[in-house]
């Protein structure tokens, strides 16, 4: 049984990758617009995600001053599902996956 | 948190009114060339193929969403007259809601900026009256949120 190893070493590395593509999480970001109070993006903030109002504060702030925030991150489907609820509040969120 | 209580007389009542039915027409149609309906409706992703799979599938919920918070508020208000009108926690909800679209609409409209809306309005301005408006929604929301506990 000469030569046996290659080809199932390049495939086994190849399945490795995929497993840690499909891993890594979805982020979703919250984009700072002027028309938003701050008080209201702080309580949408506890509202959809349960934070406290020191970390809703924060993150509020993160979008204010520095143009955007990640406000929470997961598997693709409630990344989805957080942008969907966040733009029912009127909240400018997108998501895109974690580098 | 407790009911919270609203009271507006004529001519406040006629303006959210006239905005509730301009929102109205806002949300049922769907113009992607329109930037105030792309404000109330974002891409979700910034490539077009999954932002236009995301719209297909959920954005049409968000339109539903959306209209039933603000048909709760144009409901609130009935058809003439002023009005006082108290909310339950789940009307306060929707009222936020529809005061944010309301805004969103009339601020992307008016192409407001963060200096805009910093400064007082300017009497001289064209968008003096809608400005003013806008502003006055948010003492309004910023008032049913005081009572608000998320």
């Amino acid at each position: 049984m000469p030569q046996p190893t290659i080809a199932p070493d390049i495939e086994r590395e190849s399945n490795v990758k995929e497993v840690v593509e499909a891993d890594r999480p979805w982020l979703v970001i919250v984009w700072d617009d002027p028309i938003n109070l701050m008080s209201y993006v702080t309580h949408v903030f506890q509202k959809l995600f349960g934070y406290s109002r020191e970390k809703a504060h924060r993150l509020m702030l993160d979008v204010h001053f520095k143009g955007k925030a990640v406000v929470s991150s997961g598997p693709r489907e409630k990344a989805e599902m957080d942008c969907f609820r966040l733009h029912g509040y009127g909240l400018w969120a997108t998501m895109s996956k974690s580098e | 948190m407790s009911d919270v209580a609203l009271k507006f007389n004529a001519h406040e009542a006629a303006i959210l009114r006239d905005l509730t039915e301009q929102m109205r027409s806002l949300l049922r149609e769907s113009d992607p060339d329109n930037p105030v309906h792309a404000r109330l409706f974002p891409d979700a992703y910034e490539n077009p193929k999954d932002a236009a799979d995301y719209r297909e599938i959920i954005g049409g919920d968000l339109s539903v969403t959306k209209l039933e918070s603000l048909e709760r508020v144009a409901e609130a208000l009935g058809s003439r007259g002023g009005a006082r009108i108290t909310l339950t926690p789940d009307d306060a909800d929707a009222w936020i809601r529809t005061l944010t679209d309301m805004r969103l609409a009339i601020g992307t409209r008016l192409d407001v900026t963060a200096e805009t809306m910093d400064e007082e309005p300017d009497p001289d301005d064209p968008r003096f009256e809608p400005l003013q408006i806008m502003h006055w929604l948010g003492w309004l929301q910023e008032s049913i949120l005081d009572r608000m506990v998320p």
